[in-house]
């Protein structure tokens, strides 16, 4: 998760801001009007790319359309700004961001069901539509741009306060709402809202999993962030009065992409870092009395070629230079309310005709059965008989083509996975699902806040799994069972009742497969377990009962006795169950 | 380090030989000072815990891991150690790994023959027909996609394409997890018929009945060493070693 | 009615030529992983290409000839130098060197070229129209143009579906460690598939040239409706991305005679509705 910046980190960006501030009562000839006209746009652009590093760095959302915000927050401006006299800032700023705001919901509701390249490539196309809107057509001034007369001034009753035509005014101003945008991002991350879209960034399926649903994080956020450019793009209307289509178009998002990695990703101070060294190289590069006519008439190509070189050698991008804060081991401060174990009386889950058909494929076939509470319930079956489709369509990953699946009296068929979460039913996946990049206890931490034992159930989980002494380790750092034991752990503090666990000891040496039984008996006093395991010996072990599926059908379930005796059984499934037990 | 080449190949001339191999993902140590041989023909077990490093190993030999400074991989007569992962394959290693390895958006006929060639004195022993009578699933579904297979059928598919490679030395990753027990019978028949066949196989496989009807030899790995090389009847006869390192 | 028969010409060889661009794109992406923000630049250089070789050869067949194994020899020179090391690494990396990329062209561009935009003359004998009906007579050259796009992507098809090295191309795509499991160097592939996909947007360049005008930035345009038509394809799909080029030609060229000034925006609301339809496009794997 996001600490906080290294001390020496926070001096550094202190010092910084205390000398732009300072700049306009320098004398000329150390910052003329033009250093200062720079300053603020740096300023302003780092406001934008903290917000995109919202996106980026803390939720992986890669937006390739971030200018488009930026861009609404300027042309926001233009429109609230009368021919001839000035508009006011507590006017036209709260409209401009709303514009953006809005443009982000939009936008954001049909971007943030994408993924990986598609988010990409639709929030590039969204944005491309809006420069073309505004380029094309003669909303505002169309290719051209748009230019605002008479710049905003703050008024409050009949008292102009601030005037943006003064340059020192909005610089001030700009720094001040980067503080606060920076502050606010800041506050955002580490609170725990922040943690799910940390979370979400990492492991979004995981996520959804545990009730959390993800649409409406990664929705927020994504207006948030524009909102924010929205606010930054305003301000930079006011630098010049002038708003250009360019400004929303792509290679601006591309440059904001650009000064993101190059600070750093998910630091948010990194990607400021990013912005100042950019513009600040890019002066520079054009500048021929410091590097000469040779270069600054083709200081593009020096420019991409450090870029890359930048990529090559310092994946980390600039944050990653700079020293880190390390968290101080048990230093994460969590209020340790009575314990209470037993949440609630598990309920019984029961399906009746169930049935799921993939194409022409019949994966399930009228599955009826029932598992009663504080019981282990193991389905076992050949492969491709319909296992993990059945645990899919208990959690809610797919919808039943047929059939009813109840809690209790509470029938859940049509309800998605996180509402089924927050119900009490909680599942494991084939192949270990935690966030690596969090700790133990902050696992744990994020499954109590989507349920409803809240910091309690972390404490909780960490007992009842025997992880106690392994909260301040990073998840990735754990062994292989230690890794199921956190998964399972987690169900446990997002409060479920009903454990629906696929193949936990698939991978497990013996030993681990020792203890992971012994845990699930343990915890089958209150909860109740469905197990799909390979390990028969573990499951005639471990089970109370064992459900069998053959090609998609229940074809018996019983005690483990029972399914031993069964002539069925063993020709459907068993058959040489004897050779498996490898001793010789 | 130099290798004693006498001191590693008691009898018969090898054909794999690795050395000191050392190798680790970022500062965790997987493999340490690992020395073994396969002699022609030979069929060994790989054994060990989840996690001792038998993947690990696989894949260094494969070249798909650095073997570490003092790391040598001697293969017939070449030193392969630090060649190309394509290299290594066509000196005559094929690797069945584990998950299979297949390609979903190839039919199984295009896949099988894809990595089809003859082995390096040209001699192509595993031509389709073949690969299609040791394997009648395959040829019922010739014309399928690679995803369409059940887990056994994948199985199958992937090692009658490593066979197609006419590799000399053929290694397999968790051969017969994941499969109903049916299934596992027809692999295990299969790895039977590659074994007469004069094949070095190296077989990593939890089922240890079925493993030591078939493999001659067997090497345990525990925390990335070598605790036990030896035969079958020696590693049978020898409850506690395998209670010891196997856990069963 | 005339006048929607020329657009839907219009519409279609646009279409095509986007598709060329689109497919080395998809291409790249599929098999090596890789957003390439510089592929316009490869639009671009194509186009620059058929300047100076038609001005020295006289004609654009000629210069295609000579053109297009230089392409494909400057898109393996750009693999072995910057994009094989963004293999390993992210999307965001990958977005970021191939836009560094595009400075560097753009500016020598401007270097060897210069800002102004250039013409590309159509050959002689394909200068002339064809009557179609009574009133409407077409440029010949488009309808070649269309023709020689049509053959260059059945060539693809064959070459994708049917040879050794289109089965490998598959392969790649899905599985690239166990391609070197069966003893083929996918560098080599990567390298083949990525000077393939430049070839690919350079002749696009290369054939388009004559009918429109030459000028910097030009492979921008190309780039993003390039990016639109994968995603409504699908990635990776080479069916996918001529079914969408085509979609975006038509689509295009209508709105530019019913909605002008919304042309654009309708090119990308076609996409939005495809992606609400079907997200993964529409040949895309879910």
């Amino acid at each position: 998760m996001l600490r906080r910046p290294h001390l020496g980190v926070m001096a550094l960006l202190l010092i910084l801001l205390g000398l732009v501030a300072l700049l306009p009562i320098m004398p000329p000839d150390v910052a003329g009007p033009y250093a200062i006209k720079f300053a603020t746009r740096i300023v302003i652009v780092a406001m934008m790319v903290v917000s995109l590093d919202l996106l980026i760095g803390i939720t992986g959302l890669v937006s390739f359309g971030h200018a488009a915000f930026f861009g609404l927050g300027a042309y926001g401006v233009y429109f609230m700004s009368p021919e001839a006299e000035s508009a006011n800032v507590l006017i036209a700023f709260p409209v401009a961001i709303a514009l953006a705001a809005g443009g982000a919901a939009l936008i954001g509701a049909f971007a943030v069901r994408n993924k990986g390249f598609y988010f990409i490539m639709v929030t590039l196309a969204a944005s491309q539509m809006l420069y073309a809107l505004f380029h094309d057509t003669r909303i505002a001034g169309g290719s051209d741009g748009a230019s605002i007369n008479i710049k905003p001034e703050l008024v409050i009753g009949e008292t102009s306060l601030l005037d943006l035509s003064n340059r020192a005014a909005l610089l001030w101003l700009s720094l001040g709402c980067l503080v606060i945008v920076y502050g606010l991002s800041f506050w955002l991350v580490r609170s725990s809202f922040g943690h799910v879209l940390q979370g979400i960034r990492w492991n979004e399926e995981r996520m959804r999993a545990l009730g959390f649903n993800t649409y409406i994080y990664k929705l927020a956020i994504f207006i948030i962030a524009g909102a924010l450019a929205g606010l930054a793009g305003a301000l930079f209307a006011a630098i010049d009065g002038f708003v250009p289509p360019e400004l929303l178009g792509w290679r601006q998002s591309g440059l904001a992409i650009m000064m993101v990695v190059l600070g750093g990703v998910g630091t948010l101070y990194g990607s400021a870092l990013g912005a100042l060294v950019y513009n600040a190289l890019e002066e520079t590069l054009k500048n021929s009395a410091v590097v000469g006519p040779q270069i600054s008439d083709h200081w593009p190509i020096a420019m991409g070629l450090l870029l890359i070189g930048a990529v090559l050698a310092a994946p980390q991008g600039l944050a990653g230079w700079l020293p880190r804060f390390v968290p101080r081991i048990g230093g994460t401060n969590i209020k340790t309310a009575p314990m209470d174990c037993a949440v609630h009386a598990a309920p019984v889950l029961s399906v009746a005709g169930l049935g799921k058909v993939f194409g022409g494929l019949i994966a399930n076939d009228g599955i009826t059965i029932s598992f009663e509470p504080n019981k282990v319930h193991a389905i076992i079956g050949p492969n491709g008989a319909g296992k993990t489709t059945f645990t899919n369509l208990l959690s809610g990953t797919f919808a039943p083509t047929a059939g009813r699946i109840r809690i209790g009296d509470v029938d859940v068929t049509s309800l998605s996975v996180h509402r089924r979460a927050r119900l009490g039913i909680g599942r494991s996946f084939q192949r270990t699902n935690i966030i690596s990049a969090f700790t133990v206890e902050e696992n744990c931490l994020i499954a109590a806040q989507a349920g409803p034992l809240a910091a309690s159930g972390v404490e909780m989980a960490l007992r009842a799994t025997g992880l106690e002494d392994r909260r301040d380790r990073l998840a990735r750092e754990l062994s292989h069972g230690e890794q199921r034991q956190l998964e399972i752990a987690m169900l446990l503090a997002n409060g479920a009742h009903t454990l629906l666990l696929d193949e936990p000891l698939a991978g497990a040496g013996p030993e681990e497969t020792q203890r992971l039984t012994a845990l699930l008996r343990g915890l089958a006093t209150n909860h109740t377990i469905v197990l799909i395991e390979h390990d028969m010996d573990a499951v005639f072990a471990v089970a109370d009962t064992i459900a069998v599926l053959v090609n998609g059908r229940l074809i018996a379930h019983g005690a483990p006795d029972e399914i031993r005796a069964d002539a069925a059984v063993r020709e459907a499934y068993l058959g040489s169950f004897e050779l498996i037990g490898a001793s010789p | 380090m130099s290798v004693q080449l006498s001191e590693l190949a008691p009898v018969a001339k090898p054909l794999l030989v690795c050395s000191h191999i050392t190798t680790g993902y970022g500062r965790a140590t997987i493999l340490r000072d690992v020395s073994l041989h396969v002699a022609p023909g030979e069929t060994i077990g790989l054994l060990g815990r989840n996690g001792m490093g038998k993947t690990t190993l696989l894949r260094t030999i494969m070249g798909l891991l650095p073997p570490g400074p003092q790391g040598c991989i001697l293969f017939g007569d070449h030193d392969i150690t630090g060649d190309r992962t394509a290299s290594i394959a066509r000196a005559g290693i094929a690797l069945v790994p584990e998950g299979r390895g297949l390609f979903p958006n190839l039919g199984v006929e295009e896949s099988l023959t894809l990595g089809a060639r003859a082995d390096s004195k040209g001699r192509n022993l595993w031509p389709l027909e073949r690969i299609y009578d040791v394997f009648p699933r395959l040829a019922e579904r010739r014309k399928h996609w690679c995803n369409q297979l059940s887990g056994g059928e994948q199985q199958m598919m992937a090692i009658g394409r490593a066979l197609m490679t006419n590799p000399r030395l053929l290694m397999l990753d968790e051969a017969t997890e994941g499969l109903a027990p049916k299934m596992r019978d027809e692999i295990w028949s299969i790895l039977r018929r590659v074994a007469q066949a004069h094949i070095a196989t190296m077989i990593v496989d939890k089922n240890l009945r079925d493993l030591f009807d078939l493999a001659d030899r067997h090497v345990i790995l525990a925390k990335g060493e070598i605790v036990f090389e030896g035969s079958t009847d020696k590693l049978r006869s020898d409850d506690t070693l395998i209670h010891r390192w196997l856990g069963v | 009615m005339e006048l929607a028969l020329v657009q839907l010409f219009n519409g279609i060889q646009y279409g095509l030529v986007v598709f060329l661009a689109a497919s080395g794109l998809t291409l790249v992406f599929g098999i090596l992983g890789i957003i390439n923000l510089a592929h316009g630049s490869f639009y671009m250089l194509g186009a620059y290409l058929a300047l100076t070789l038609t001005s020295i050869t006289g004609n654009i067949f000629l210069a295609l000839a000579l053109g297009l194994p230089l392409a494909f020899a400057f898109g393996a020179a750009i693999e072995w130098i910057f994009i094989r090391h963004l293999y390993k690494r992210d999307h965001l990396q990958q977005v970021l060197l191939t836009f560094a990329l595009i400075l560097i062209f753009n500016e020598v561009q401007r270097i060897v070229w210069g800002s102004y935009p250039h013409a590309v003359p159509v050959p002689d004998f394909l200068s002339g129209s064809i009557r179609l009906t009574a009133t409407l007579a077409y440029p010949v050259y488009r309808l070649v143009l269309t023709g020689i796009c049509l053959v260059l992507a059945l060539v693809m098809l064959i070459t994708i579906t049917g040879t050794k090295i289109g089965r490998l191309i598959r392969a790649g795509e899905s599985n690239r460690e166990m391609l070197e499991l069966l003893g083929f160097d996918s560098r080599l592939l990567f390298r083949l598939v990525f000077a393939a996909g430049t070839m690919l947007a350079a002749a696009a360049g290369m054939l388009a040239a004559p009918v429109e005008s030459v000028y910097p930035g030009i492979g921008e345009r190309v780039l993003i409706v390039s990016f639109v038509v994968v995603v409504i394809g699908g990635m990776g799909s080479i069916r996918g991305a001529f079914i969408g080029a085509l979609l975006i030609g038509i689509a295009d060229a209508f709105g530019k005679m019913l909605l002008p000034g919304f042309a654009s925006v309708m090119v990308y609301a076609l996409m939005a509705v495809v992606l609400v339809v079907r997200p993964a496009g529409l040949f895309g794997r879910a």
